[in-house]
């Protein structure tokens, strides 16, 4: 085993506190003195637990969360509307509340829990049919972002108001001009919540 | 004349031609004009896995992105690109003088046999005309090279590593100023920036012997500055190559042109690109006519760069690169009106000076709606160094902000209702109503009086009797002045649209409708399954539709023109009721008894004078099952036909003597602070008569939607030019300012059914009215409200305190 050189050595084995110059060198000491161990993680590894499955991934400085979810994981109900944080349309919910991916680094995410317009509709909340049945949705592009929205807003608030809805919604943008539907879609699912509830 | 039977091509033909007269219904709704029936696309979009071409991602996809000219007007002098093909994870270089894009132009529609005037075809309108160029005509134009390159942030670096000598030119940023002669000259070779499009004098009538008619003589001027679609998905395509083929993915409104236009362009023959068209994010006309200009541009740099580089190539747009164009009503307006003091208008002479390109002249609605006779308008375009314009929900603009404006001024000069002065010129072509009773009367539409019924609906919503007052002259207890407008024209009956599909029933009975389609948003779908569905007599749960494949061969008309409903829905009808006659024709075997006798309801089959002789249809295809160990295939005739369906062309609609009958009317009530110069909407009442209503929440939504869009370009929407440099100010959404929900209460949308459409079942358009008509009506209640004209759009709080005299 390398002993450590200096105080700036970055790389330090997750089995035995060793400490090393590089990387590079901690990896070969895991694969001869650790062998059965799992490689650790290099440098820019962020852990996320996107709609309940656990990803690791290795991103870029710069990457953005949305490049991460939309790019690298598949997923479609993050749009790419405004390309600056103005519309809402990328929005996912991180801990419980609706962010803008677009403008949120993937790196700052590591360990964050994530939920997107998919992982609302797989968990059958009823937002999504009541957004179907009053037809909150015109082009569709920039519904998933209104889902999330709406969903962080009845997770931290079950019985919302008509201006609750309309201030929780007042970011996100929809050009087919589909707003007078939103709060009715809201108002609905939280009964239905609400009902289910008190079962 | 013989009789002689026609061949199988004239017999589509005369099929599928709209032939005028009332298409009254053979069968009973069930699901046409239902409430509730659930939408085809809901759960896609609403659980985010709805999939745009913005989404795709092939293996092995480059990302391009092409150069953008930083001046208004400039020309390259010196390309030199070597940096940038040597830096890491570049591609391939498309440059201007690369001799597979050297001199090719944006075309206009269809292998030069358009049907508008060559110049306005297409980016015709621009003096430079190249894909790629080395000259640009507007801050923002794509010019000298367009690069392709691992990742989207590769390109992008790529571009900035060229090194680019430009030689800056003078430009005109203003139409008017443009057609001065100091003006500096656009057109190479011409000694004027006017375009000459045929169509600069739309004149009927005498308008001088109508102004010794009129009581009162009316004068006023109006300007519209540019807005532009800024549709949620930005605009993007992949092309492919393998071998010969082309394989392409574009968010387009009219992806069938897009094919016709390479085909021309590169020599690509049409059965080799593939297409496909997934959901559209948005549209409004920028993804609409492929020979617009940057969409034309994209799909044709993709396509070398993918050819070049062997690699599919994703060119997709950024937010700022969308701002590449603008609406096709930017103008300056002179009227001079003649009424009498009754209200009846006998001349309308006015003249519209637009900016690169002029949607229509201005007065088609006047003619569309009117009894006026003497009507004369100038339509003057001059190029500017701004992007090129376009129709943009929709190419109408000019047509009805010239009617609101005239009608509310020549009501006000008169001291007049402006409802009443609307009824009182209430007609077509010049004629008065009895033209139009007789039309209905002939070619049996119901005779109601589409106009009066949407007045009365609307001054009952909006409590006309007790809020109308003179202008200027409520002050509200909050200190505001209280302001209310109307406004009415026809709703669109543009109907010039053509398609085809073909419905096929399943072995287990389930139905396909087979035909692409390129949605907008408007839930075309649902409406189009719901026909299908009475029509052929099945359930709409039984039915599905694939409309993002182009390859099958069938395509519905696009979603432009208001033509969805009105010339898809026939198509759908008709295909509908073939495949049902040869599904029963099937059945009669089945039966044992002639096809005559029998029916189907609830996609079961039952023998009509004793309907408990009856077959689930699932049962009567079942025939024609595959024998699976065998061949994989029908091995017996499947239940499958076609049809098409044409309602005419562009510009035709009314030399086929179809005069529009639906009406519409607009109700806005604001409030004007007038310290600050805010406009605060309160109330919006629409009535539109949409013949018949197929699916009723649609509709709805076109009409609340349509409101958000006119008030965000009423009050909010424009693109802003520094006079100085000739760069657009404003490219980006924050900037660029869009109706949020908290901005504007939730709009009163009423509709009527009248059946006095050219649809199917008398449906007319709604995709495009409200949004093109609620702009216009800002100026009539700004007026009302604090008593002085603000005619220049959009209407600011800079423009209030301005008219009011405080700044």
């Amino acid at each position: 085993m390398k002993v450590p050189t200096n105080e700036t050595s970055k790389s330090v084995c997750p089995y035995c506190s060793g400490a090393f110059d590089s990387f590079e060198e901690l990896k070969l000491h895991v694969l001869v003195e650790h062998q059965g161990e799992p490689l650790p993680k290099p440098p820019g590894t962020v852990t996320l637990t996107v709609n309940d499955r656990n990803h690791e991934l290795q991103v870029e400085p710069e990457t953005t969360l949305y490049q991460v979810i939309h790019d690298r994981l598949g997923l479609t109900g993050v749009k790419m509307f405004c390309d600056r944080g103005v519309c809402g349309s990328c929005a996912v919910i991180m801990d419980g509340r609706p962010i803008l991916s677009c403008m949120t680094l993937a790196s700052e995410c590591d360990g964050a829990g994530i939920e997107t317009a998919e992982g609302v509709a797989d968990a059958g909340h009823p937002l999504v049919e009541s957004y179907i049945k009053h037809h909150a949705m015109q082009c569709g592009y920039c519904t998933p972002g209104f889902i999330t929205t709406a969903k962080a807003l009845l997770d931290r608030n079950p019985d919302p108001t008509v201006e609750d809805v309309r201030e929780a919604l007042g970011g996100n943008l929809c050009r087919c001009g589909t707003y007078p539907q939103h709060p009715k879609a809201v108002l609905e699912a939280a009964q239905i919540l609400k009902e289910e509830r008190s079962k | 004349m013989t009789d002689k039977k026609l061949g199988p091509y004239q017999t589509i033909k005369s099929e599928g031609t709209y032939k005028i007269g009332l298409d009254k219904p053979t069968i009973d709704f069930k699901a046409i004009g239902k409430r509730g029936v659930r939408r085809y696309d809901g759960y896609d979009k609403a659980s985010g896995k709805a999939v745009y071409t913005r989404d795709v991602n092939l293996p092995g996809m480059l990302f391009a992105k092409a150069l953008a000219s930083p001046y208004p007007r400039a020309k390259i002098v010196r390309l030199d690109t070597a940096k940038a093909e040597a830096y890491p994870g570049v591609r391939g270089i498309l440059r201007f003088d690369d001799p597979e894009i050297w001199g090719m132009e944006l075309t206009g529609s269809v292998a030069g046999t358009t049907r508008m005037a060559p110049e306005s075809a297409g980016w015709a309108m621009l003096p430079e005309k190249r894909i790629l160029s080395d000259e640009a005509v507007f801050e923002g134009q794509m010019v000298g090279a367009a690069v392709c390159a691992d990742t989207e942030q590769i390109a992008s670096d790529a571009l900035k590593l060229m090194d680019i000598q430009w030689e800056q030119k003078p430009f005109v940023l203003d139409q008017e100023e443009a057609l001065t002669p100091e003006a500096p000259k656009l057109i190479p070779g011409s000694d004027s920036n006017q375009i000459i499009d045929g169509r600069e004098l739309n004149q009927h009538g005498d308008v001088q012997k109508g102004f010794q008619e009129a009581d009162t003589i009316i004068e006023f001027s109006a300007r519209r500055d540019a807005h532009l679609w800024a549709g949620a998905e930005l605009p993007c395509v992949i092309a492919k190559w393998s071998g010969d083929k082309l394989e392409m993915w574009v968010h387009e409104q009219q992806p069938y042109l897009n094919k016709s236009i390479l085909a021309e362009q590169l020599s690509i023959p049409m059965n080799k690109i593939h297409t496909y068209s997934l959901y559209q994010g948005c549209s409004f006309g920028e993804r609409c006519n492929p020979s617009n200009w940057h969409q034309n541009g994209i799909n044709v740099m993709a396509v070398l760069l993918a050819r070049k580089t062997q690699r599919p190539v994703k060119l997709m747009l950024n937010r700022a690169e969308t701002f590449y164009g603008e609406s096709g009503d930017v103008m300056t307006s002179y009227f001079k009106i003649g009424a009498k003091k009754d209200g009846t208008i006998t001349a309308v002479e006015m003249k519209n000076i637009f900016a690169n390109y002029m949607c229509t002249t201005g007065v088609e609605h006047l003619v569309d709606n009117t009894r006026i006779k003497n009507l004369r308008c100038e339509g003057i375009t001059a190029h500017v160094n701004k992007p090129p314009a376009w129709w943009c929900r929709c190419e109408q603009l000019p047509n009805v902000f010239c009617q609101t404006m005239i009608f509310d001024h020549v009501a006000d000069a008169l001291g007049l209702d402006p409802t009443e002065v609307a009824l009182i010129n209430d007609g077509c072509e010049g004629h008065d109503k009895s033209f139009l009773v007789e039309f209905k009367r002939k070619n049996g539409f119901p005779e109601r009086d589409s106009l009066v019924e949407c007045v009365e609906t609307g001054r009952k919503a909006i409590k006309w009797e007790e809020n109308w007052h003179p202008p200027g002259t409520k002050k509200l207890p909050n200190g505001r002045m209280h302001g209310i407008a109307f406004t009415w024209s026809h709703d669109w009956d543009d109907t010039r649209g053509t398609g085809s599909a073909a419905v096929m029933i399943q072995n287990d009975g389930s139905v396909s409708i087979i035909a692409q389609h390129s949605d907008v948003g408007v839930n075309p779908w649902t409406a189009y399954m719901q026909i299908v569905a009475d029509e052929l007599g099945v359930r709409y749960e039984d039915i599905e539709i694939n409309p993002f494949d182009l390859n099958v061969g069938f395509a519905l008309m696009s979603p432009d023109g208001s033509c969805n409903m009105v010339s898809n829905g026939f198509v759908v009808k008709k295909a509908a009721r073939k495949a049902r006659t040869m599904l029963l024709d099937l059945a009669s075997e089945k039966f044992n008894l002639p096809a005559e006798e029998l029916d189907v309801k609830d996609s079961v089959i039952f023998e009509k004078a004793h309907p408990e002789n009856r077959m689930p249809i699932r049962d009567v295809v079942r025939v024609a099952l595959p024998m699976l160990n065998a061949v994989a295939i029908w091995t017996e005739p499947p239940v499958f036909d076609w049809a098409w369906h044409t309602h005419g062309l562009w510009g035709m609609a009314l030399e086929t003597g179809r005069p529009r009958m639906c009406r519409q009317v607009n109700f806005l009530e604001i409030e004007v602070d007038t310290d600050t110069g805010e406009i605060f909407i309160t109330n919006v009442v629409n009535v539109n008569d949409v013949g018949k209503a197929i699916s009723p929440e649609s509709v709805e939504g076109q009409m609340y939607g349509g409101t958000y869009m006119g008030l965000g370009r009423a009050l909010t929407e424009e693109m802003v030019w520094d006079p100085k440099t000739g760069v657009l100010l404003n490219r980006n959404l924050l900037d660029y300012k869009y109706a949020t929900m908290l901005d504007y209460p939730e709009p009163e949308c009423l509709y009527l059914e009248t059946g006095l459409g050219h649809g199917p079942y008398g449906a007319t358009g709604i995709g495009e009215n409200t949004a093109t008509m609620i702009p216009g009506l800002l100026g009539p209640a700004v007026y009302n409200a604090i008593g002085v004209r603000v005619d220049d759009f959009p209407i600011t709080p800079d423009k209030v305190l301005k008219a009011l005299g405080k700044i």
